[in-house]
């Protein structure tokens, strides 16, 4: 295949002075990965994008950032993206608001030792600004928010199933690097998701529960049962209502976060809801649909599977992380509420957990302008970071800490142990976990 | 050894290539960091498979190996491993997909051989039933057009 002699991918005629060498060398490589990787993908030809970016690609780790040396063969060809980027969030460096023991930091420096010359690179390369850094680009603190049938080759599979499905934007699951050199070449292979046969349903998920179920449980559930393909989710509008308000919004993209974390989905229908499906209702149902059904007892069943996780379950939670994804203003503001509400209503004036509340830095300097609840919640010992607990947890320098969290996505990457929202405040402010375990 | 038997499968070539080598098989998607992790982290002169979550293959070489497999699983962040692994020399030298291959696979092994002219042969579509009759140990022959032969020895 890499003779370009048999390609089924269609080159318009610029494209193929690229590859004849008529930018350079380095330009003719970026498109030569491209048109390969479209032709795997089975794309009849590439399409120009039209939307900005958003990375995964922001730690310096081996195996996740592009080599130096790709880096700097770009930059000394004069390269840079056609659209600006965002990128997930910051490296888990972030010591001051994580409090972590002096070998975990040592590990840490020593592992992201290169993070600050790699920063400059990808500045250089297109990143929009040095705060544009967080897996909720969405919100207008951040303001990444691609434009109803967009074109776009985005990475984080948490911020592209959201960007495909709420938004409805397109875009394929890319790896990391195809998303830079993509945006590099400002194009991407017209293939699966960006068309309009790869956006149709191929499972009915019926929602038969009597409550509104916990996002991210839902999430996990209809990833496991699905794995792959486009779902059409029916039910949820009995809670959710008609339409994106948004706290929808919300809950979709924590939705949506965790089902791509337990499956390839990239992208799902919500009746009554996500625009596609208002527009075309359950049109976008394939004839051969699978038909899935998920009721009180699966996510009951999924919640007990959750607890496990501390080599000592008798530990005591010692760190609770709140905010994988990073969490909108809204939230900020909900936990705020809840936390010192629990705390004025048992006449105490500080948590028994430490608490980590994760968030994009725009979404945290607005949120630090109503200075009483800012202020209230470091009072009782609340701090706020940029970062991304599930990366520092995935690299396993804190393997088996006693951490609490509310993520489905960062208890599938780590040892720490899952509560949903209203009993975790509970923990927080008591600092023992209900049923003595 | 004596030879027990050859079957022949057609796949598609994504990075076409000739060669011969020893099959490593996971009938289970094939988590590409977590696989590789703890070789990259540590610098290992040979990579064996971390993936605590893969029974087949936690502890197993990969390097050199042939690697039989539906598909790849795990984090869009991973599609930078196959560049790293070719760079430090633990690759295997063949990924062999039963399945279509995925865009997270199909990125990182095309940026691994454009960029490092390094080549890990790809071929997919191979079907099911070479992945149900594959075993570690085989004998595998690569062909340029996605032809691979798998050769059993009695043992």
């Amino acid at each position: 295949m890499t003779s370009f002699e048999n390609l089924k991918l269609k080159l318009t005629e610029g494209e193929q002075s690229i590859l004849d060498g008529q930018q350079g060398q380095t330009m003719q490589r970026v498109l030569k990965t491209l048109v390969l990787y479209g032709e795997a993908l089975g794309a009849e030809r590439l399409v120009e994008l039209n939307g900005d970016g958003h990375f995964v690609i922001a730690w310096a780790t081996p195996g996740i950032a592009p080599s130096f040396k790709m880096l700097d063969e770009l930059i000394d060809a004069g390269l840079k993206t056609k659209l600006p980027f965002t990128l997930d969030p910051s490296a888990p460096l972030d010591f001051e608001n994580w409090r972590l023991r002096p070998e975990q930091e040592r590990l840490l420096e020593e592992m992201y030792r290169d993070q600050g010359r790699y920063d400059e690179k990808i500045l250089q390369l297109g990143l929009r600004d040095r705060d544009a850094y967080s897996c909720n680009p969405f919100d207008p603190e951040v303001g990444n928010l691609p434009e109803k049938g967009s074109i776009l080759a985005w990475s984080e599979s948490a911020c592209a199933i959201y960007a495909n499905s709420v938004l409805g934007a397109r875009t394929n699951i890319n790896g990391a690097i195809i998303d830079l050199l993509s945006y590099i070449a400002g194009k991407t292979p017209l293939a699966g998701l960006l068309m309009d046969e790869g956006r149709q349903a191929d499972s009915l998920v019926e929602i038969t529960t009597e409550e509104l179920p916990l996002p991210q449980l839902l999430g996990t559930v209809i990833g496991m049962k699905v794995l792959d393909g486009v779902p059409y989710i029916t039910g949820l509008d009995r809670f959710l209502g008609k339409g994106l308000s948004d706290g929808t919004k919300d809950y979709l993209r924590e939705m949506g976060a965790a089902c791509a974390t337990y499956s390839a989905v990239g992208l799902f229908h919500v009746e009554n809801i996500t625009p596609e499906a208002v527009e075309q209702g359950s049109d976008l149902l394939l004839p051969d649909y699978t038909r899935f059904q998920i009721d009180d007892k699966a996510i009951r069943k999924l919640e007990g599977t959750f607890s496990d996780g501390w080599p000592d379950r008798d530990a005591k939670p010692e760190k609770c992380f709140i905010g994988c994804p990073h969490l909108s203003l809204r939230q900020l503001n909900w936990w705020s509420e809840k936390i010192l509400k629990r705390l004025e209503s048992q006449n105490k004036n500080r948590l028994a957990v430490e608490t980590i509340l994760c968030a994009a830095p725009g979404v945290i300097e607005k949120y630090r302008s109503d200075r009483m609840t800012y202020e209230g919640m470091l009072d009782v010992g609340v701090r706020f970071s940029t970062s991304c607990a599930e990366t520092l947890y995935e690299g396993e320098v804190c393997t088996g800490d006693a951490i609490i969290t509310n993520s489905s996505k960062l208890k599938a990457y780590s040892t720490a142990r899952f509560f949903p929202d209203e009993e975790l405040v509970g923990i927080l402010v008591d600092g023992v976990i209900p049923g003595g375990d | 050894m004596e030879i027990n038997g050859v079957s022949t499968f057609k796949g598609r070539p994504i990075l076409a290539g000739k060669m011969d080598g020893e099959a490593l098989v996971s009938r289970k998607g094939f988590n590409t960091y977590a696989s590789f992790s703890t070789s990259m982290l540590t610098k290992a002169k040979v990579a064996i498979c971390s993936d605590r979550r893969n029974e087949e293959l936690h502890g197993k070489e990969l390097t050199g190996k042939v690697l039989c497999i539906p598909k790849t699983i795990g984090s869009t962040s991973s599609g930078a491993v196959w560049e790293r692994i070719v760079q430090m020399g633990i690759a295997p030298k063949a990924v062999l997909f039963s399945q279509q291959i995925d865009s997270l696979a199909a990125g990182g092994l095309i940026i691994a051989d454009v960029w490092t002219k390094i080549r890990i042969i790809a071929i997919d579509r191979l079907g099911h039933e070479f992945l149900d009759l594959v075993q570690d140990g085989d004998r595998i022959d690569i062909e340029w057009d996605g032809t691979v032969h798998i050769t059993k020895y009695n043992r």
